[in-house]
């Protein structure tokens, strides 16, 4: 009677799957430093291929962008109305960009949520960068751009300083702070890197690394200050995330103009912003799983994780973007109405429909568990779900341009030049060639924190091991 | 930075604009009226805009792109939907002179990053060029969208020689990447007030005319001094019922309620544009009652 | 103030030095005190680090102080000058407009926070500097390393100690 007890245990236990782990916590700390510090190796020629070709788009960009600087805006085919066009557009699209780097390190830190571990660096990168980007354009859609700095509340011999109740002014001390900050923890959370890479370096590299280290020791004081200094900028940085981008929703959201006069527009930016992070992270991790070999630390587990909070903040989005349609729909102003209408069914209707679809439809995919695994399908989904968001800013811009508040105003048939979308392109080649050149600089996976993670679950799953019964007789 | 000024004088530093009777005290408050029912859409308006502000011809290619130059502007509205059975179809077209309207509560004036616009004592929206960075913010938010931006460096294209020998002295010539819209011809204005101080007395009504107003042929455009009550553009605002400070005038109100009954008013046809959005123009249009075939 | 000695010792992993502090606790050697018992991880491992006595950290005050002097700097700067600088009257807002003032205050209340936090963990960190180059490249690797500073006669009688409890590798300087 025993024995065919237990047989029929064994039998479950063998139709039980253990679940996929995150991380194997086998792996040693000498191996971490080992496959992270590989990444920092002289680079293969792909490598080189793509830089220049990045390069080369910045150029096309930098191209565009002098001969406007010389001619005027006018080449852009600007008009009035539409005097904003792709500019602001992009702006805000890279300032969303940099919000996921924010999400992972930041928020994720604070709930505990230990996955975020080895991906959490090359997203804060991944913020730091994207606003560097999103400054060009501030700078690449001013009419003279020269004298930009009267943005700055400089010391100055007129007695004029900038206009505190414009929100431009609120965006540009946002944008600076939110600058700031994270490069400031993005570079904090580095030093115990920093110093790996100092032990290991050699020659110029080395002073490089040992100047940059700060002196880390790894010594019980300084982990139990970094450790508080990390966890305060990381509350600090949070609630300055969330207000940039409303700032930056107050751009439109003050204004009067139908289509942009809606309290939602705060939370609806800002959750626009997550869901483009978060998508343009799975891009990079595919692609830096693939390049650096990093398999063992960007698990699938892990993807799938970040997908399923891309779904959850899809789905946030979503609702907010419905509730906006929903708020104008029954809402009292006739003009806004028609502004939404003209949305859906004039000049730009493919666009709204495309951005509806690819923001609401398209992050389904993420719900598979089977599409979710495969590689391709989510470097695809990905690049579609950041597609949809690039049009989405498009969308807020130029139909209220096109269909405001006077009639005689209304155009139709306005789009972007070959000027702007060069400008644009090489934003793209500007943001590729400094993500480039930190990967190759700097560690892409935070190794310390990996170790953390190795460590800890290790260390748990042999106490959990120790307190199971013992199957011995 | 005085802390002191900032307590002593706080609660004038906290008040809102526009206020009821704002105007009460200040010698000059400039404004406004246009009879659509005189206007024939002649465009000698336009054209002595263009003449009296250097303004610059873009040519046909860009103004049909959109980037004209013309601070006052002739729109033409022909009924929502109507087909004209005439034989000239343009023909029936309402004409409707619009330029800034010198909104009291500009919505241009607290969007400007650097703080190139504000409003004057005399109750002009200002624009200082070489303060603009060319953001082109407040033209995003004017519901009207009477502000032009340079699009292109007009000094070294659009007055050709000797055509330069034509500017105005008295008026910037704006180079690429500055935003401008109709002062009111600030720079007569300007004039005729140091005139006046100097003789020891104000702007008598009219003694200065806008360029526009100057030139109307069938006297369509008013212009003057609100603050003053005997000025005939104050008169007009009161004989219309159109006070400066309010959103939605009493009259309005009601209007409404004879409307219901059957009753209209024909002589008080004087509105302001988009009210309802609380910009508190300067301009009063009085409404054309002559019909269409005329 | 004796001339005092470094002995470094490496150990495998965190069991090891947890056990190997509280035997350094106590015992009763003359010449160091617990104070001058550095511990060095390639991780943070505060369970371990508790074994050296408490360590209070000030960080956060600090950040309190960024946070109110930022924010009040800013908003009596910002309102001022527009007080007092050429006044532009504007539609609609009054020359000193509380909501604008508020939200640059908010973002400087973030960044002056976060400039006197990190400047407190830097100066934090020089402050308590150990005075000494004896390090090992292994410890950013996967050793824990615990540093002791006492006199030289001391030294021996640590010696054995970390001996007892499986030092990888011991090593000194002056």
């Amino acid at each position: 009677m025993i024995e065919a007890h237990e047989e029929k245990d064994v039998a479950i236990e063998q139709r039980f799957e253990p679940k996929a782990k995150d991380i194997d916590d086998e792996i040693s700390w000498a191996q971490i430093n080992v496959d992270v510090l590989r990444s920092l190796e002289r680079p293969r020629p792909l490598y080189w291929i793509i830089f220049f070709a990045s390069l080369a788009l910045f150029m096309w960009g930098g191209y565009c962008e002098v001969y406007q600087y010389n001619t005027g805006l006018g080449v852009a085919d600007l008009d009035n109305p539409q005097v904003w066009g792709l500019y602001i557009a992009t702006f805000i699209f890279w300032i969303g960009m940099s919000h996921s780097g924010t999400l992972l390190s930041a928020i994720l830190l604070i709930m505990h949520a230990d996955w975020r571990k080895p991906i959490y660096r090359f997203a804060e990168a991944m913020t730091t960068f994207s606003l560097m980007t999103a400054g060009l354009f501030v700078l690449v859609h001013l009419g003279r751009v020269w004298q930009f700095y009267y943005v700055v509340a400089y010391p100055s011999e007129r007695w004029a300083w900038p206009n505190f109740s414009s929100p431009l002014v609120w965006d540009a001390t946002a944008i600076g702070s939110y600058l700031t900050t994270s490069v400031i923890f993005l570079f904090f959370g580095m030093i115990p890197d920093l110093a790996i890479c100092r032990d290991n370096a050699t020659g110029f590299r080395r002073t490089f690394y040992r100047v940059l280290s700060m002196g880390w020791r790894g010594t019980d004081r300084q982990w139990s200050n970094f450790r508080v200094t990390y966890l305060t900028l990381a509350c600090l940085l949070i609630p300055l995330a969330v207000s940039v981008h409303s700032i930056v929703a107050t751009d439109f959201a003050v204004s009067q103009q139908p289509g942009w006069h809606t309290t939602s527009f705060p939370p609806y930016f800002v959750a626009g912003a997550l869901y483009s992070g978060c998508a343009a992270i799975i891009t990079l991790f595919i692609v830096l799983r693939y390049t650096f070999r990093f398999e063992h630390y960007m698990t699938i587990p892990i993807l799938e994780k970040l997908c399923k909070l891309t779904f959850a903040i899809s789905m946030v989005w979503t609702y907010l973007n419905l509730i906006e349609y929903a708020a104008v729909w029954y809402g009292t102003d006739p003009v806004a109405k028609q502004t939404l209408i003209f949305r859906a069914t004039g000049t730009y209707a493919g666009w709204w429909w495309a951005m509806n679809i690819l923001g609401s439809v398209v992050p389904f995919t993420l719900t598979w568990k089977r599409l979710r695994t495969n590689i391709p399908i989510m470097l695809v989904v990905s690049l579609l779900l950041n597609l949809g968001m690039w049009i989405e800013r498009f969308m807020i811009v130029t139909p209220t341009f096109a269909h405001g508040y006077y009639p005689w105003t209304w155009t139709q048939g306005w789009w972007p030049n070959w000027v702007q979308v060069g400008i644009i392109l090489g934003s793209f080649g500007w943001f590729n060639m400094l993500f480039m050149l930190f990967c190759k600089i700097f560690p892409s996976v935070s190794m310390y924190e990996v170790k953390e993670m190795v460590y800890h679950r290790r260390e748990a799953r042999k106490s959990l091991s120790s307190m199971r019964p013992s199957t011995d007789p | 930075m005085s802390l002191d000024n900032l307590s002593s004088n706080w609660s004038k530093l906290r008040t809102r604009r526009p206020q009821p009777d704002q105007y009460q005290e200040a010698p000059y408050k400039w404004a406004m009226v246009i009879d659509l029912d005189a206007c024939t859409g002649c465009n000698a308006c336009t054209t002595a805009c263009y003449a009296e502000n250097n303004l610059p011809v873009v040519g046909k290619e860009r103004f049909s792109k959109g980037q004209a130059m013309h601070w006052l502007r002739i729109e033409r509205y022909w009924g929502e939907g109507t087909e004209s059975t005439q034989e000239f179809p343009e023909q029936g077209a309402q004409f409707l002179p619009m330029m800034c309207q010198q909104c009291e509560a500009a919505p241009c004036e607290i969007v400007c990053p650097v703080g190139a616009t504000h409003h004057t004592p005399d109750g002009l929206n200002s624009q200082v060029y070489n303060r603009c960075i060319g953001s082109r913010y407040c033209s995003a938010n004017c519901p009207y969208k009477v502000r032009y931006f340079n699009w292109f460096n007009y000094p070294e294209s659009a007055w050709p020689s000797p055509l330069e020998l034509q500017l105005n002295p008295d008026v910037t010539v704006r180079s690429k990447g500055v935003m401008e819209k109709c002062t009111f011809c600030v720079q007569r204005l300007t004039e005729a007030k140091s005139r006046a101080r100097t003789e020891k007395r104000l702007v008598k009504d009219g003694e200065v005319l806008t360029a526009c107003a100057q030139a109307c042929p069938t006297s369509a455009i008013h212009f003057g001094n609100l603050a003053d009550s005997s000025s005939a553009v104050a008169k007009m605002w009161k004989a219309q019922q159109v006070e400066l400070s309010a959103d939605k005038q009493k009259k309005d109100e009601e209007r409404e309620k004879d409307e219901a009954l059957g009753k209209t008013d024909e002589a008080l046809r004087g509105y302001r544009i988009l009210e309802d959005l609380r910009t508190y123009p300067s301009v009063v249009y009085l409404e054309r009652i002559r019909s269409s075939e005329a | 103030m004796k001339k005092k000695s470094y002995i470094l010792a490496l150990f495998a992993d965190f069991h090891e030095a947890t056990k190997t502090l509280a035997a350094l606790r106590e015992s009763s050697i003359p010449g160091f005190r617990m104070r001058d018992v550095t511990l060095k991880s390639p991780i943070d491992h505060p369970e371990c680090a508790e074994e050296l006595g408490s360590r209070p950290v000030y960080i956060q005050i600090f950040s309190l102080l960024g946070a109110v002097l930022g924010s009040s700097l800013i908003f009596l700067g910002i309102s001022s000058a527009q007080a007092n600088f050429l006044r532009q009257p504007r539609g609609f807002f009054p020359i000193v407009p509380i909501p604008p003032n508020m939200v640059i205050t908010y973002e400087l209340f973030i960044l002056g926070s976060v400039f006197f936090t990190i400047t407190a963990c830097l100066i934090m960190w020089r402050i308590h500097r150990v005075k000494t180059n004896l390090y090992d490249v292994q410890i950013s690797l996967d050793k824990i390393g615990i540093l002791v500073e006492a006199e030289p006669q001391a030294i021996a009688r640590l010696r054995e100690i970390f001996t007892l409890h499986h030092a990888l590798e011991i090593s000194e300087s002056d």
